[in-house]
């Protein structure tokens, strides 16, 4: 771990100016902003992440849930995890966010992980998180250790030559289904970025995550309005029960009208290099009838493009009964 | 007054839950230095040249070359292979090369050390290797005269990996010079061990004094590696004049000390068709890592306990530890047997459905009675507990019932039926002569001995067994800290061993001592006579029979026994594997703090849970590519089912108030039971661990 200055911020804009001053908000920027610390301490005690100065924003205020004006939520930056997820509006009206907020980490990380460090949250892979292994994530140009290596949990779709790494998070597979935008301040004011546009895929660059800029500053998060008479559900599969991430998740949202599929948002999680949405699934769903058939069929078409590696061809089919099982689960198809 | 049996406070509760106790990084000397290990990047190869990329301003810096010419650069175990520091060849990845020191930690850490070699092909798959550490053979009767009885042949191969041990605290010492020699304080399961190895690296006149601090955890995994990390802090703390101190952070850990040994067992066995054994033949193949350490009696103890806790006149056990370019693999909790007997376990399930039988019937037929002979020819006698466990286990989980009831379900049932032997292999005890004191204080006594407390409740048991045998109040009774100039060689603290046979040493002391106190208390004597001590060395039974050629005779003086009854939910839809629930019925012969003895059993099954469904060690191009605890997966609570232990005691005559070893047995028994009641639910599985892709894979053939 090498040494590096501490900030705390007093202000939103104190702690935008310092930040502006980073060569890039990425992957290797100089100045990172510091809440949970559950990712960025432990990537730097890996020598994964080096920055010379942390900025601390724990104490700018952005920890609020509160009701916008068209009736959705805005959930503050700093809000924590555990209490994103207990909070009741959450749980009446997105329990897709709090299942998936509860099936992450332990109960001790939840407490202090935060909305917007959860939302960029880094990848797992063991590569990346290994300094003597070659990386374009952590190092761009040095190679990908894990195109041909230990692959297993590693991810099938939206993958490119240079990066295969997952998005480990599950509230942002949650948030991906519920049609969040996330919100960002920075040296030219506000913006509002829709969710999926949010994260980006590696390509050539995989160590870009997302759209962020230096200086910008995740304030908050809004979830559109709750739709009357929509379920929503979380499943996640992994290797042991707690503390541990999802080999494939699936967040559903559905509305059944008449034994038929009215309105349909599916993301997954474990599978993609981010938050994947299923829109081809979405509407092959949209009008079906609620029935077996249906939705293996669409599970099977939301799996279509998968590009498994060496390790992680069984993720195809289990991503695929994964999706299937969430929409049983939240058309009432199944119970467990 | 009665102390033995009943569960009173550890001795070592207080200190631990109020962090009062103080493990190896806890200690900080004046002027310590920082040790770190550079390590070989290649398995196999030779080094060409090693260059010094830094300022090495204020470094203290060991290689090879800085040995004492009085030492050896040979860690001393069974063979005299493995250096202590790389002399040329390369034969893993994360050898030892050179050691550095510092005062700080950064610059310790930043210093680049460039190594060339010259890379030769290594080799991993141990059936490919055509080097082997040990091979034997165990032959019993006549196997074609066998084979020619059988009606029916039953034929299977089964795999398992590599397990890291992840016990909580990782490796660590301080070296101190002291006395032109060295003293070591560190995390420790085999304080001798490390003395033996430090005066071979020293040479056989060096002072060498080691203590053990409070270890968190061993399993196996500190029997061996600390002999290798304390010659290292020792040279480093020697070159420098100063203490120096080397705490393994987890990944280096996982990296570079030992694991258990990943094997393939094939069986081929006949039986009649009312399910008599007539023939086994088996074949034991160990994948050893790059160096001999403890293979040949893992090896031993793996094949000795393959044929299973059955009867059959005809077995043929053919072993083979082979050489491989990984980092050595080493001791943990059960020392092979876990590997053969899950090869026998579920192969028996396999005979079962061959015959059409169930899994409990073709047990009774073959389990060892009193009278009857294991693989080596041992006869057992009274303490033999298989067909009462089995009942147990069967009739408190209505097993029969029960697998009948869950036909159709997306639950099954699967039962393991165990042993494990107490105790070196043969004449082993015999040649360790291990010794233990008893000394007298103000307030009572003071138990001297070098087995080590790591967990599992040394302290404790010891004081127990002493209390009761004196007639003294527990609380009267002190455990030394093992420190070898002070206490005697009590042996490993390895191999069941610790409560029975060093257990049974102190009893004898204890008994001595009584006789010379009379009718005073043991301060009462102090105070009239002075200090005083009572030495004893172990007697092993004299009817134990022996042949290390042959590989027959008395294996071990006793053996604990065990039936484990595991409970799973099978998500057709997921491959998710979810044991629900396990029974352990296991005989120990006496159990001395039932508490801890639970807790041996628990935490043992646990560990097995894990080895069959999640603990996988991805070795890739010889080294563990998932050296992590993100990444490296055992199970939470979440994972481990409810568990019924039932304790079962039949005393062994010569353990103390019966006891028998108990701390490797739970680990036998839930792999193979696992995986029979996932058989059960049709899915036919003969590797582990159970991971949701050979799950899902073997779900196909549904």
């Amino acid at each position: 771990m090498e040494r590096f200055q501490y900030t705390r911020a007093r202000t939103v804009p104190e702690a935008i100016g310092i930040a502006a001053q980073s060569t890039t908000a990425q992957q290797s920027a100089p100045i990172r902003f510091v809440a949970g610390g559950t990712t960025l301490v432990d990537l730097m005690k890996l020598d994964v992440e080096r920055p010379t100065r942390l900025v601390d924003i724990n104490h700018l205020g952005l920890n609020a849930i509160e009701r916008t004006a068209d009736g959705g939520l805005k959930v503050g930056a700093l809000v924590r995890n555990s209490a994103l997820a207990q909070d009741p509006a959450v749980m009446r009206d997105y329990r897709v966010l709090s299942e998936a907020l509860l099936s992450g980490a332990s109960a001790q990380l939840r407490n202090v992980a935060t909305t917007s460090g959860n939302l960029l949250q880094r990848t797992r892979c063991m590569y990346f998180r290994n300094t003597a292994m070659a990386c374009n994530k952590r190092e761009p140009g040095s190679g990908c250790s894990a195109i041909g290596g230990e692959n297993r949990t590693l991810a099938i779709l939206g993958t490119s030559s240079q990066c295969i790494a997952t998005n480990p998070s599950d509230m942002n597979v949650a948030l991906a289904a519920l049609e969040a935008t996330v919100h960002l301040q920075g040296t030219k004011g506000t913006r509002a970025i829709a969710f999926q546009d949010f994260h980006l895929l590696p390509g050539d660059t995989p160590n870009r995550e997302t759209v962020l800029e230096p200086g910008d500053l995740v304030t908050h998060v809004t979830l559109p309005p709750p739709r009357s008479g929509t379920t929503s559900r979380y499943l996640k599969l992994r290797d042991r029960a707690s503390y541990e991430f999802a080999l494939a998740s699936a967040a559903v949202v559905v509305e059944v009208a008449g034994g038929r599929f009215r309105y349909v948002r599916l993301a997954m999680g474990g599978i993609g290099t981010k938050p994947w949405r299923m829109t081809a699934a979405e509407q092959a769903l949209t009008g079906a009838p609620v029935d077996e058939a249906t939705i293996r069929q669409a599970a099977t078409l939301a799996l279509r493009d998968a590009r498994p590696q060496s390790q992680n061809g069984f993720k195809v089919e289990l991503a695929t009964r994964c999706l299937a099982h969430a929409l049983r689960l939240a058309t009432g198809m199944a119970s467990v | 007054m009665s102390v033995v049996g009943t569960s009173v406070a550890r001795k070592d509760g207080i200190g631990k839950a109020t962090g009062a106790a103080k493990y190896a990084d806890d200690l900080s000397i004046p002027g310590m230095l920082f040790g770190r290990t550079v390590r070989s990047t290649i398995p196999c190869g030779r080094v060409k040249r090693i260059r010094y990329d830094f300022d090495t301003t204020g470094f203290t810096i060991v290689d090879r070359r800085d040995i004492p010419l009085d030492g050896r650069n040979v860690v001393a175990l069974i063979e005299d292979d493995q250096p202590f520091l790389v002399e040329r060849d390369v034969r893993h990845v994360a050898e030892p090369i050179v050691l550095l020191a510092h005062a700080d930690r950064e610059k310790l850490l930043a210093a680049d050390v460039i190594i060339e070699y010259e890379v030769e092909p290594p080799v991993f798959d141990p059936e490919a290797s055509t080097e082997s550490l040990k091979t034997l053979t165990i032959d019993k009767g006549h196997l074609d005269a066998g084979f020619a009885q059988a009606d029916v042949i039953v034929e299977g191969t089964y795999r398992t990996g590599h397990q890291e041990h992840v016990y909580i605290e990782p490796n660590g010492v301080i070296a101190v010079p002291e006395d032109g020699g060295i003293a070591i304080f560190g995390s420790i399961q085999c304080p001798f061990y490390v003395v033996k190895a430090l005066k071979s690296l020293l040479g056989p006149k060096a002072h060498v004094r080691v203590v053990q601090t409070e270890t968190g955890g061993g399993f196996g995994g500190k029997e061996e590696y600390p002999s290798m990390i304390a010659g290292h802090a020792t040279l480093l703390a020697l070159k420098a004049g100063l203490p120096v101190k080397i705490v393994y952070d987890r990944t280096e850990d996982m990296i570079a000390t030992t694991k258990r040994h990943p094997s393939i067992v094939r069986h081929r066995t006949g039986v009649k068709r009312d399910g008599t054994l007539v023939a086994m033949d088996v074949e034991v193949i160990l994948d050893g890592g790059a160096y001999i350490t403890l293979s040949p009696v893992v090896l031993s103890r793996g094949c000795i306990h393959a044929a299973g806790p059955y009867r059959c006149d005809n077995v043929r056990i053919r072993g083979r530890a082979m050489l491989t370019n990984t980092p050595p693999n080493g001791a943990f909790r059960g020392f092979g047997a876990p590997q053969t007997i899950f090869a026998i376990e579920a192969h028996m399930d396999r005979i079962a459905e061959a015959l059409g039988v169930d899994p409990v019937t073709i047990r009774e037929r073959n389990a060892l009675v009193p009278g009857d002979t294991t693989a080596t020819g041992q006869r057992l006698t009274a303490d033999c507990s298989a067909l009462p466990v089995l009942r147990e286990a069967v009739e408190r989980t209505d097993f029969r019932r029960k697998r009948e009831a869950l036909r159709g379900t997306n639950r099954g049932i699967g039962l393991s039926l165990f042993y494990h032997g107490s105790g070196f292999t043969g004449s082993g005890e015999l040649r360790l002569a291990s010794k233990a004191a008893l000394e007298l204080t103000d307030h009572g006594v003071r138990i001297l001995v070098s087995s080590t407390e790591i967990g599992q409740g040394t302290r404790t048991m010891h004081a127990q067994i002493v209390a009761e045998t004196l007639g003294i109040p527990y609380e009267d009774v002190d455990v030394a800290q093992p420190d070898t100039t002070l206490v005697p060689d009590s042996g490993p603290t390895v191999a069941s061993r610790t409560c029975m046979v060093v257990g049974r040493i102190l009893q004898r002391c204890a008994e001595d001592l009584k006789r010379r106190l009379g009718d005073l208390t043991p301060a009462e004597y102090y105070r009239a006579h002075g200090p005083f001590t009572i030495v004893r060395e172990h007697e092993p039974p004299g009817w134990i029979q022996w042949d290390d050629e042959t590989y027959t005779g008395d294996a071990y003086a006793t053996y604990a026994w065990g039936c484990d009854v595991v409970e799973v939910e099978l998500d057709a839809d997921t491959c998710e594997v979810r044991p629900l629930h396990l029974t352990a019925v296991q005989e120990v012969g006496k159990a001395i703090h039932p508490a801890l003895a639970r807790g041996q059993i628990e935490g043992g099954s646990a560990q097995g849970i894990g080895y069959a469904i999640v603990e996988h060690v991805a070795m890739r191009d010889g080294v563990m590519a998932n050296a992590s605890l993100t990444n490296y997966t055992i199970p939470t609570t979440l994972d481990t089912p409810a568990m019924d232990i039932v304790l079962l005691e039949n005393p062994y005559e010569d353990g103390p108030f019966g006891a028998k070893g108990l701390g490797e047995l739970p680990m036998d028994g839930p792999a193979p039971a696992v995986i029979n009641a996932l058989r059960h639910l049709g899915v036919d599985l003969s590797e582990i661990p159970a991971t949701p892709e050979r799950v899902m894979s073997a779900c196909g053939s549904r």
